[in-house]
């Protein structure tokens, strides 16, 4: 993608004015996204992304700058202006960049551009089949069909050299359920680090059937209850929970700066001792999943949470400064266009021992929250959000009648000391995270859970 | 090879490969950001992209593609790549290119003051910036993310139909994060603030002490019953709800069917007392830009009028299908997007009166500040909103203490017809804005 000899030459420009430490990120990205409305194919569009990021470090001081004009003259331009921002002692640098190979964890069967658009729109199709003829309820249907390879290539002036490739697939199905002017959606979209044979082998029509399902149920579901009370969390989105109260709340962005409420708290009690959590970026294909992170560093099975006792944090390079600590294999960002920053990878709470049946029937009274949405959280203070899509009353042991979504708020330490169920049907979901490092996907994932309490944001008094 | 010459090559080689139309779209933005923490320079970023997007007819049938890079290599990809997307695209409608408005407004959105503000400015700004909201209190014990940058640029828009617009922009922005602390309490507090003309307009005492003033008020927050409650949304809050909801409005997603709004035009849809207008022509707004997407003139269009549906926001090709005329509404979110349909600069009218007279008249209620998970705790195809939020108890018309950990619960649809007061505080921090709005009852979930 660009010759190692230019890639000294950068790398030693930004270092002329004293920075201790320069990397390279160059991104080629090819993507395609089509869309399809009511079974009509409504939009297709491919495209290409490239371009180079230059980071300086001194100490903790960051300089990040970025083009996508490639010409050499360009190139040392960007570094050379980069590193004004940095003003001391040019150390002696001598940059000897040393090739590393990976080994493929997450190969990829078909690659996405080996498959026609026919094929795609066909499997889109099927998708609005099944979603439409569930129920002549269902008024609308729009599905989306996204792929990438996103190449890149990352050295610094440690010496390293490694290129990696991303491929990821994903494929979006929403149903819109109408009764004169209500009107409900349901949603999935499934993702992961592979190529076209992931939705090849995906059951499309289970899918959207249950996209179909959950928007008629919600349809004609009445409002959820006000007020502080149990809360019975479901399998695989459901770990939104955990990403929002507390995998936010560890990443060196804001730990280091003690801005966030899990600062110096390694080897506290965080979270009931039931509660177990790791972000894994190493899972084969699974949608956060990458070879190395954005900084070149391999990526780790990090356990943060082991029976309710802090264990560590999601760490990147400048973290790992400001810190005095290594990295954590967690430097990641969207693109090109962004200085990497520490991240959740696979995020999810381990299985524990019971039952799914069993969380149920033990319970008198709760929210059962079958699918969640996303959410949103204040590091500093650890409060923090996320919407359900589809719930139930759970009534002396048995789930009955279904209830329109609401959004659940608690705060991170309280409410993980509030876990005291979890269940052993661990699954992962997919989502794209936004924070500074721009959107990045991510699977969050856990076993169904119930929380004690928590405040449902209904319209109904109990 | 530079964008012009890269259009006229791109043109040449996609006549002969049998596209009767063409476009191009250009955007190109540079912008340095200077962040500090603890009085040092903790980034510094500087970014420059531009990218190119194609759009053209072949087989009477509309096509897109994008590139980031301009060289020959791209020429091809592109035109092949629209090619190929065409092929696949089943949607019937005729879409035509444009040839260009008879005038376009003159607007200023371009500063050469702005454009050319030093990195030292910069850093003296986000310095002052912390060091204000850093010294203003000593319960604040932290002062994080305090950011400012500057950023320029430009679009481009020809075709091979005559049209050429061109436009180019500054804006620089700062902002900040506190937290605060006081026996066992945490808060934060975040503000904004920008401006398309000149730098000190941004007013970096004001924003700090705004951010600290949000961070200290809220100490000692605690939760309210569950209850419904007359409720206030600042203008802040009701800018953000606004916002979320603007999509109910757009030609196109009436079409695709997600819209309430369908078959309403004409109709009252919200209370008497709702204007709600979108101006593209007002100068120093993030919005303002005297042609859209497709090169055609914007003007201001009134969408609500006393409540009454007027009209619904269209481009080229939701207007044809609906059978009215573009209201020049057609947007690209970056040259990365087909075209869409969005507001340029859409408020809500203002009222009369002030926050303070409006919370006056309220016995028990809430004003609310703050609205979290917008993205998540929203629904525009139903128009219901669950939304954790943060605000202040409101006794026999006075604010008498902070509010947290509840959320408000509604229909948007719902609450436009249940403002009883509409506030005379609008400000632009956005696209999309709204004075403060009491509304009679809305759902309060907290004890």
């Amino acid at each position: 993608m660009l010759h190692p000899v230019l890639i000294e030459r950068m790398l030693q420009a930004a270092l002329q004015t004293g920075g201790d430490f320069a990397d390279i990120f160059v991104e080629d990205k090819v993507s395609n996204n089509l869309t399809m409305l009511g079974g009509t194919v409504e939009n297709a569009l491919s495209g290409r992304n490239y371009g180079v990021g230059i980071r300086i470090l001194k100490g903790s001081f960051s300089v990040y700058a970025f083009t996508n004009d490639f010409r050499e003259e360009n190139l040392l331009k960007v570094a050379t202006s980069a590193a004004q921002a940095i003003t001391g002692t040019p150390g002696n640098h001598t940059i000897d960049l040393r090739k590393t190979t990976l080994d493929n964890e997450h190969v990829i069967h078909l690659m996405p551009n080996d498959v026609t658009k026919k094929q795609k729109i066909e499997w889109m199709r099927r998708a609005h089949e099944a979603g439409k003829n569930y129920d002549p309820i269902i008024s609308q249907t729009e599905i989306s069909y996204n792929d990438y390879t996103q190449n890149v290539l990352i050295a610094n002036s440690d010496g390293l050299f490694v290129e990696d490739s991303r491929t990821r697939t994903r494929l979006g199905i929403r149903c819109i359920a109408s009764d004169g002017p209500e009107k409900q959606a349901g949603y999935f979209a499934p993702g992961a680090h592979a190529g076209a044979e992931f939705i090849q082998d995906m059951d499309i029509e289970w899918y959207a059937r249950e996209a179909a399902r959950s928007a008629k149920t919600m349809l004609h579901a009445g409002y959820a209850p006000s007020g502080k009370l149990p809360v019975i969390i479901d399998n695989a989105f459901g770990g939104v929970i955990f990403h929002e109260a507390c995998g936010h709340g560890l990443e060196s962005t804001s730990v280091a700066k003690k801005a966030s409420v899990f600062a110096d708290k390694v080897g506290e009690y965080v979270a009931s001792p039931l509660v177990t959590a790791i972000d894994d970026g190493t899972i084969a294909n699974e949608f956060g999943s990458s070879r190395i992170d954005d900084e070149g560093a391999r990526t780790r099975r990090n356990v943060l949470i082991e029976n309710g006792v802090l264990k560590g944090y999601l760490i990147d390079k400048l973290g790992a400064r400001m810190m005095n600590t290594e990295s954590t294999g967690s430097g990641r960002k969207e693109s090109y266009k962004f200085a990497p920053a520490s991240r959740m990878n696979n995020t999810y709470i381990a299985a524990g021992d019971s039952t799914p049946e069993e969380i149920i029937a033990n319970t008198e009274y709760a929210l059962y929250a079958k699918y969640m949405g996303g959410g949103s959280v204040d590091p500093a203070t650890s409060e923090f959000n996320f919407a359900v899509n589809e719930a139930y009353i759970v009534r002396n042991g048995k789930i009955e009648e279904p209830v329109k979504g609401a959004t659940l708020i608690g705060t991170g330490i309280e409410t993980l000391k509030n876990i005291d169920m979890v269940g052993n049907n661990l699954s992962y979901g997919q989502g794209m995270c936004g924070s500074v490092s721009g959107s990045i996907p991510v699977n969050v994932g856990q076993p169904m859970i119930r929380v004690s309490q928590m405040t449902v944001g209904g319209r109904k008094g109990e | 090879m530079d964008v012009k010459q890269f259009q006229e090559r791109l043109f040449q080689e996609g006549k002969e490969l049998g596209f009767t139309d063409m476009e191009v779209y250009y955007s190109r933005s540079s912008s340095t950001n200077v962040s500090v923490f603890k009085k040092e320079i903790d980034t510094y970023t500087i970014k420059e992209s531009g990218g190119l997007s194609f759009r053209g007819v072949i087989d009477g049938k509309m096509c897109y593609s994008f590139t980031e890079k301009i060289d020959e290599n791209s020429i091809k990809i592109l035109l092949e790549e629209a090619k190929s997307n065409a092929e696949v695209l089943e949607s019937n409608e005729q879409e035509e290119l444009f040839s260009g408005s008879e005038s376009y407004a003159e607007v200023k959105t371009y500063a050469e003051e702005l454009a050319s503000t030093s990195p030292k400015e910069l850093i003296d700004a986000a310095q002052l910036l912390e060091q204000i909201a850093s010294e203003a209190d000593p319960r604040i014990t932290l002062v994080n993310r305090v950011g400012v940058s500057t950023s320029e640029g430009e679009t481009m828009i020809t075709n091979t139909k005559g049209l050429s617009c061109h436009s180019r922009y500054t804006i620089a922005s700062a902002r900040l994060q506190v937290v605060s602390e006081e026996n066992g309490s945490t808060t934060s507090g975040y503000d904004f603030a920008y401006t398309t003309d000149h730098f000190e307009d941004l007013d970096i005492p004001k924003l700090a002490q705004r951010a600290v003033e949000n961070a200290l008020s809220q100490l000692g927050s605690a939760s309210v019953k569950s209850a419904q409650y007359p409720v206030i949304l600042r203008y802040d809050a009701a800018s953000d709800l606004l916002a979320t909801f603007t999509s109910i409005f757009s030609g196109s997603a009436v079409e695709k069917g997600f819209s309430r709004l369908a078959g309403k035009l004409n109709q009252q849809v919200a209370g008497s007392n709702i204007t709600i207008v979108d101006d593209p022509l007002m100068e120093g707004t993030m919005g303002c830009t005297s042609f859209d997407a497709e090169g055609m003139a914007t003007k201001k269009v009134e969408v609500v009028k006393n409540g009454q549906l007027q009209t619904f926001l269209h481009n080229r090709k939701t207007a044809k299908k609906a059978g009215v005329e573009s209201t020049g509404h057609a947007s690209k979110d970056g040259y990365r997007d087909s075209i869409s349909v969005a507001p340029h600069n859409l408020f809500i009218q203002p009222g009369e009166h002030s926050l303070d007279e409006i919370v006056s008249v309220i016995d028990k209620g809430l004003l609310i500040t703050d609205l979290d998970g917008l993205h998540s705790g929203t629904s525009p195809i139903s128009g219901d909103f669950s939304l954790s939020c943060r605000g202040f108890y409101i006794e026999g018309g006075k604010i008498t203490k902070p509010v947290y950990q509840i959320t408000v619960s509604g229909n948007m649809l719902e609450l436009l017809n249940q403002v009883e007061e509409i506030g005379n505080d609008l400000r632009f921090m956005g696209r999309i804005n709204s004075p403060s709005l009491r509304v009679s009852s809305l759902a309060i979930s907290g004890l």
